[in-house]
């Protein structure tokens, strides 16, 4: 039904996708899985005409089509229900159903015919045996009854081909359950479904064929009955490739800490009881799946999250107050993961970001002294080979790369003891990744430490000396990086999921 | 090769219109006033005449400019000027000091400009909401001091010095003004705090995350809006020698009008000090050729608004084009 042939797709000079040939067959649940990054979403937002591609060809039902839009996707039958749900919350299931196509009008094709609507609903919701009240608003219904709910409206259109992204993301299991009934039934009535997701039981269940992407590419598909977890998880992460390197390995455990934090459990319950250290010219990797809280630890860490219990140490001192302020000033700094939602102001330059945490160093309260300022920040522009046309150049003409490289700027002014690195390498150029490693290395001096958030597992057997995995808030495995592989990791991971899908 | 110098130098001419657009167009009205009206309005009487008419729309588009910059709105600041005046005349009637005439209700209308921050940072109530309640209150507060009445028996010959008299032949209140025009200029564009207004109007979590305390600074700038609408209210009962409990009602829209147009000169999409004052001349000095040119009052705000809008759509096509 679907063909996919030789599909490309650049970023800059960056391949996202490369060579991507890939058949659907109708009524078929056909999984799709890899790690971050391997380029899932940048497939499906091509798929469903979000991004169009560089090369390559798409056949649909043996045409050459081209997908200009997502209304062009809607239309041929290509269906999609994102991992952020896209319901509008003050409106009722029904009124979510019929966003997006025409509504059934009255005579003279002014108002809605609110009853028409509502039997056409009910049909479909009894032929799909979804239990559902439609009345409810969204605001109002569990993350199941969302995900039901677009499933519905997806079903309310010609649907060919229904792409589920991490569906169960959110779900329990029962819901999952009553979520792979439905799934059933959409593919008994002929629909393909494009299932993406990270539970590796779900999938060896579910699914009849799988591809696996790796790195913008696909390393193959498979029947799934010929597959088992281990092998979906070599696949993935190619561990032939990752045989470790050997490290020159030195002992921590005679440093002092930089941070120790004793059962910490943040207000909102997203991290909970961790225990963990960083000791001097360390660096510790965390290593968990999206969701997992290992973005919530750091912001604890860093004063942006309420800490509830437990207790921190920074330099073996006790923190009593936390806020981003205060962080700064004992020099613990945060490499946000959103660097243009959390780390920039995309609309000042340069010079204004770099300098914004230790302003007053370059001040006193009725002035800013120019000279100094712009002196420091042509230091590290230089020290960091930031690529812009001057200083005063706004951040929002500057590749990724290069603005995260501001964003190292700013906290390096600050002269920090505690590095919180949240995804610092994303979507930056494999050059300014390997800047930004060797960066961290260079800073991790005799009284500093780094901690290493990365949902990158080769990232995180990279650069760390020594990992931390989280699942659901916690910390449920710590390994010395010394024989440790990708697939150990990873391993840990899954299995946690299994044991909480019981 | 030569293609492309002729694009980058169309495309610097595009952004040096874009920056000083507005400027532009100021210049052309000056000029189309002074061809129509040239023995009326080019002359220097009637400069030093524009410069008082504009200033108190000046200074309390200053201080709606400083909340723009951290994101928010105020919209008290009629109503609290209104108040400003009918205190400080209250006062002056009551016999007190002319210092403590003045300082008294700049003092009290920081602690209200710092509440309503407060609401807003606290709470996390849109300052939209908060600030319509505030001058809903503080019509009230108003309306119960006056009566709804005008002040104007018994006030001190002193109360109107600010407001009438002139240094070498220009108005106090120009000189006013121009002070507070070029005082927070300085204060936005050297100094740390200056700064970190605007770093949290581009990004609150970013400029959180780099350690600024966003709601201090947020409900200072409230703060001192509030202090500048109060002035701009005690300089109005000065000029007029009484003090109506609705004066400054009339203040409020053109003051954002004001801002808005200078958004869309020197740094763009940017509220700024220069930029409020360019709209806020602009504002004035239409306000004085259109009523040299006989134009109805009612025609004067159909055309003072009608400029508003081109400015922004002008300055939001040459921002795509780009």
């Amino acid at each position: 039904m679907l063909q996919v042939r030789d599909l490309d797709k650049r970023f800059g000079l960056h391949y996202a996708l490369s060579k991507i040939s890939l058949d659907i067959h109708s009524g078929e649940i056909h999984a799709l899985v890899g790690e971050n990054g391997a380029g899932k979403s940048t497939l499906i937002k091509i798929l469903t005409g979000i991004y169009q591609p560089n090369g390559g060809k798409v056949f649909w039902n043996n045409q050459e089509t081209v997908i200009r839009e997502p209304k062009t996707a809607r239309k041929i039958g290509i269906q999609v229900v994102h991992q952020d749900r896209q319901l509008i919350a003050s409106f009722s299931g029904y009124e979510n159903l019929f966003l997006g196509i025409s509504y059934p009008k009255q005579k003279l094709g002014l108002g809605i015919r609110w009853g028409a609507m509502k039997k056409e609903a009910d049909q479909l919701k009894s032929k799909l045996g979804i239990q559902l009240d439609l009345r409810k608003l969204a605001e109002h219904m569990s993350p199941s009854e969302k995900t039901m709910l677009e499933i519905m409206r997806a079903a309310m259109l010609d649907c060919q081909l229904l792409i589920l992204d991490e569906p169960t993301a959110a779900l329990s299991d029962e819901e999952s359950e009553l979520l792979f009934e439905l799934i059933n039934k959409l593919v008994a009535k002929g629909t393909a479904i494009l299932y993406v997701s990270h539970r590796m039981n779900e999938i060896l269940r579910l699914s009849d064929r799988v591809t696996v992407m790796r790195n913008g590419k696909i390393a193959g598909t498979f029947s799934t009955k010929e597959m088992s977890k281990d092998t979906l998880v070599q696949l993935m992460t190619n561990q032939t490739s990752s045989i470790k390197k050997q490290m020159q390995k030195t002992s921590f455990s005679n440093k002092e800490n930089v941070l120790q934090l004793k059962q910490v459990t943040s207000k909102d319950q997203k991290v909970k009881n961790v225990s963990l250290d960083v000791k001097q010219g360390e660096i510790v990797g965390i290593f968990g799946l999206a969701g997992s809280g290992r973005t919530e630890l750091l912001e604890t860490i860093y004063g942006t999250r309420h800490l509830k219990t437990g207790q921190m140490e920074i330099q073996g001192k006790i923190v009593s107050s936390f806020s981003p302020k205060h962080s700064l000033a004992r020099g613990v700094i945060l490499i946000p993961e959103d660097r243009r939602g959390d780390g920039l102001i995309v609309d000042m330059s340069i010079r204004e970001n770099m300098t914004l945490s230790t302003l007053s160093e370059f001040s006193s309260i009725y002035n800013i002294k120019n000279q100094k300022e712009k002196t420091a920040v042509r230091t590290w522009m230089e020290r960091l080979q930031v690529k812009a046309t001057s200083s005063e150049q706004p951040i929002k003409e500057l590749s990724g790369g290069n603005q995260q490289k501001v964003v190292f700027a700013k906290a390096l002014l600050s002269k920090p003891i505690l590095y919180l690195c949240d995804e610092p390498t994303q979507a930056v150029d494999v050059m300014t990744r390997e800047e930004i490693h060797q960066l961290l290395k260079d800073q991790v001096s005799h009284d500093s430490g780094v901690l290493f958030v990365s949902s990158d597992v080769q990232e995180v057997l990279d650069i760390s000396d020594r990992i931390y995995v989280i699942h659901e808030g916690e910390i449920v495995a710590e390994f010395e990086n010394e024989a440790v592989t990708a697939e150990q990791i990873l391993q840990v991971c899954y299995n946690q999921r299994k044991q909480s899908d019981v | 090769m030569n293609r492309n110098l002729a694009t980058t130098y169309s495309s610097s001419l595009l952004r040096l219109f874009r920056v000083y657009g507005t400027l532009f167009a100021g210049v052309l009205i000056i000029l189309c006033f002074s061809i129509l009206r040239p023995d009326s309005f080019a002359t220097l009487d009637n400069v030093i005449n524009i410069s008082r008419q504009i200033s108190f729309l000046v200074m309390i588009a200053l201080g709606a400019t400083l909340v723009m910059a951290v994101g928010e709105f105020d919209l008290s600041i009629g109503a609290m000027a209104s108040l400003g005046g009918v205190m400080a005349a209250k006062l002056a009637v009551s016999g007190q000091p002319m210092w403590l005439c003045i300082l008294l209700p700049l003092a009290i209308s920081l602690v209200i400009g710092y509440i309503n921050g407060w609401i807003v940072t606290k709470f996390k109530v849109l300052s939209f909401i908060t600030t319509l309640g505030m001058g809903t209150i503080l019509g009230g507060i108003t309306f119960w001091l006056t009566d709804g009445a005008t002040i104007f028996e018994n006030i001190p010959e002193s109360f109107r010095y600010l407001g009438q008299e002139m240094w070498f032949t220009i108005p106090i209140l120009s000189f006013i003004m121009l002070f507070l025009t070029i005082l927070f200029w300085y204060i936005m564009s050297y100094t740390p705090f200056g700064r970190r207004l605007y770093a949290i109007g581009g990004n609150e979590a970013a400029s959180r995350n780099a350690g600024i305390s966003v709601a201090i600074n947020k409900n200072l700038a409230f703060a001192l809006c509030a202090v500048l609408a109060t002035l701009t209210g005690i300089l109005m009962a000065s000029r007029l020698g009484s003090a109506q409990p609705t004066s400054g009602d009339g203040l409020f829209l053109p003051a954002y009008a004001a801002a808005f147009l200078g958004m869309t000169s020197f740094k763009e999409g940017v509220p700024n000090i220069w930029g409020t004052f360019v709209g806020a001349a602009i504002i004035g000095i239409l306000a004085n050729g259109l009523t040299m040119l006989e134009v109805p009052p009612f025609l004067q705000d159909v055309v003072t608004g009608s400029i508003v809008i081109a400015a922004v759509i002008l300055q939001k096509i040459g921002r795509d084009s780009s």
